[in-house]
């Protein structure tokens, strides 16, 4: 029993840590894409917009099989852990891309105006008015993206990731009784999203104290 | 790189039959997840304190967990406890429920941000009881709940993709065996999500139509 | 100390013609603003005297005419748009204040002052402070720098807009229907705000209902009406003696 926790555990571990790097890279990646959107930067913007579109469609799967075994074929070969940290950055970006357009888009006119009629250049307009109010507005949504995100995750089984479900159905194989890893993961999955979620609480606490002091 | 489109149209067939499984999978997911999930934010809404909290803990639960996960479930550990489904049903099943819990959260959601006006003045009308119900609670829980169960379909599309693990013959599965077979890793996968792409393009352009017409309702 | 034969005209207008779509909002628009002058537009609404005053900075860029601060052209170089960097130069010699403040929300009253004197014209932050405090004292919110903008009454926030509009030692001040937005009771606050600034010689163009204010703080009056400067004098000449009768319809209605 020891031994199958620590396998959990480890599984655990490495859902955590794939599914942290890629939210690491894909909330910038994501924000990237939405701004060469929201400038219309001319014909990235609609590579990026067909780009987006097809990623979103994509199963997390299928997007894991061709970048594992298409990619070699073009020359370049990746070890299973890079390739499901691209995977999952390819993937997360994506939505993060929608979301942060959503951002931008619904932000005030008004206060890009006073940006642009004291002179402020576009670069530097988003990184004082418009990211420090976009990141805040955005978070609820990026965190419910990293929650799909880890939902996700066991789609990498398919390139050899031992993840948290992978070493739970290893065990339930072993020990002809799946169930118990089964429930065990399951648990440590809401753990994994209640920490997310946790920290969310956390920052929206800290933003709200600092709001309010006056 | 291109002589493997050449493999991949030539067995066109079999990634035809694998998109009708999706399709089938994602369709009859789509009818039983809303009819379940119905019963379910029925069941959250209920003045019983324990059937409204048990049912919501497990919707809450279901929602934390990865599908693979539940699907895993239902395949390998329901026949510990004497409950033994071929891979097709397991699958089937599996998405079902799963997404039958987050129908349920859209439902409770339309419940509960129903105009009131509109309720009220169909009172006034005369209207009551399952009447009242019908022609204009149900109207009006469906158009907002449509395009958001029209999202849902396509991550229910999505999740039938996890199925080609326990073996279920739809489209990532077939991509994935072709490619195997001829070596055509690119070309295989890249149609497949080709295929996925037009169904998605399909749906969502679907749900902005049952937005318009929600539209169109409301400002009438 | 600067003893002046000639006024030297500060912004100046030739032939403004803007188009949204097929609708022509401005129509050959020209006018002249000496320096220390305060002007004040006044018209029916749809006239077209925002869209002015936004051409006037480029946040609006017309399709033909030109506007010149200082005799320098403005947005304009060699018959193409500017460079932002260049376009960005000359909109921190006009400062505006918005009819919706426009303030940002995340930073603070002094935060909003400081904003652009330390990120767009790069003093250091000490002086811009120092200078900032200053500021939002001679407008009366001395005790308001470090409250953020939500917590503030319509009026505070404008008086703040106008500190964050002197803090970047403008040319000209750009007023957008500065008091558009206000409660009638507060309006006040701000009209002695800006006449004090007037009769401290700064160069304001003013967009405004305000009739009271454009009699008793403004040296010339432009009426505008359906995309044009119908009228342009003095405002004892203008409220007592309309010359034309599109200017006499709108103070009858305007003015009891």
């Amino acid at each position: 029993m020891g031994a199958s926790l620590a396998l959990l555990l480890k599984g655990a571990a490495v859902t955590a840590s794939v599914s942290a790097a890629a939210i690491a890279l894909g909330v910038p990646l994501g924000l990237a894409l939405a701004l060469i959107r929201w400038r219309r930067v001319p014909l990235l913007s609609q590579v990026t917009a067909a780009y987006v579109s097809l990623i979103r469609a994509t199963p997390a799967i299928t997007l894991a099989l061709l970048i594992f075994f298409a990619l070699p074929t073009f020359g370049v070969a990746l070890d299973p852990t890079t390739a499901a940290v691209l995977t999952l950055t390819i993937n997360t970006s994506a939505f993060n891309c929608e979301i942060w357009r959503s951002a931008l888009i619904d932000f005030s006119r008004d206060q890009l105006d006073a940006a642009a009629a004291f002179g402020m250049r576009p670069g530097v307009a988003f990184r004082r008015i418009i990211f420090p109010q976009i990141w805040r507005t955005s978070l609820p949504a990026l965190v419910n993206e990293m929650t799909l995100l880890v939902k996700a995750s066991p789609a990498l089984a398919v390139i050899g990731i031992v993840d948290l479900t992978r070493a739970a159905s290893r065990i339930g194989a072993a020990t002809y009784k799946p169930l118990p890893p089964f429930i065990a993961a399951t648990v440590l999955y809401v753990a994994l999203v209640l920490v997310l979620v946790a920290v969310q609480r956390l920052v929206e606490a800290r933003v709200k104290r600092r709001l309010q002091a006056a | 790189m291109i002589a493997g489109f050449g493999i991949v149209a030539a067995h066109f067939r079999e990634f035809a039959a694998g998109l009708a499984n999706t399709l089938w999978l994602a369709g009859a997911t789509l009818v039983l997840a809303s009819v379940l999930g119905c019963i379910l934010a029925a069941l959250m809404l209920s003045r019983t304190r324990f059937v409204r909290t048990s049912i919501g803990l497990f919707v809450d639960a279901m929602r934390c967990v990865p599908f693979l996960l539940l699907a895993y479930l239902v395949y390998y550990g329901l026949p510990e406890l004497g409950i033994r489904f071929d891979s097709w049903s397991s699958g089937l099943s599996a998405l079902a429920v799963y997404h039958a819990c987050y129908v349920a959260e859209i439902v409770r959601g339309a419940w509960s941000h129903l105009p009131r006006e509109q309720i009220e003045a169909g009172r006034a009308y005369g209207f009551s009881g399952y009447a009242l119900f019908r022609r204009v609670v149900l109207p009006q829980l469906f158009f907002a709940a449509a395009p958001l169960i029209g999202n849902q379909t396509v991550y229910i599309i999505k999740d039938t993709a996890f199925l080609m693990i326990i073996t279920v013959p739809e489209l990532t599965f077939v991509a994935s065996s072709i490619q195997a077979t001829y070596f055509v890793p690119f070309a295989s996968f890249m149609f497949a999500m080709a295929l996925y792409w037009i169904v998605t393009l399909v749906v969502e352009a679907s749900v902005r139509r049952i937005e318009a017409a929600a539209e169109t309702r409301r400002a009438g | 100390m600067q003893a002046e034969d000639q006024p030297v005209v500060a912004v100046e207008a030739r032939g403004l013609c803007k188009r949204f779509g097929k609708l022509e909002v401005l129509k050959k628009v020209t006018f002249t603003v000496p320096r220390g002058t305060t002007v004040c537009i006044l018209g029916p609404s749809g006239s077209g005297k925002s869209t002015l005053l936004r051409c006037l900075n480029f946040l609006e860029q017309p399709d033909e005419g030109e506007v010149l601060l200082r005799g320098e052209r403005v947005g304009v170089k060699d018959g193409a748009l500017m460079k932002e960097r260049e376009l960005c130069a000359f909109r921190v010699r006009m400062a505006m204040v918005f009819q919706h403040f426009n303030l940002w929300p995340h930073l603070t009253a002094l935060g909003n002052v400081i904003e652009s004197p330390i990120h767009v014209l790069g003093r250091p932050r000490e002086t811009a402070v120092e200078d900032g405090r200053e500021l939002l004292r001679k407008v009366g919110l001395a005790d308001k720098t470090d409250v953020y903008p939500h917590t503030l009454s319509g009026g505070q926030k404008q008086r703040v807009a106008i500190a964050r509009a002197l803090a970047i030692n403008p040319e000209v001040l750009l007023f957008d229907e500065p008091t558009s937005s206000l409660d009638p009771e507060i309006v006040g606050e701000v009209l002695s705000v800006m006449k004090q600034l007037s009769s401290e010689g700064m160069t304001m163009i003013v967009v405004t209902h305000e009739m009271s204010f454009a009699h008793e703080a403004a040296d010339a009056v432009l009426f505008m009406d359906g995309g044009r400067i119908v009228e342009s004098s003095a405002p004892d000449e203008f409220f007592a003696k309309p010359r034309t009768e599109r200017a006499r319809q709108f103070l009858q209605r305007y003015v009891r």
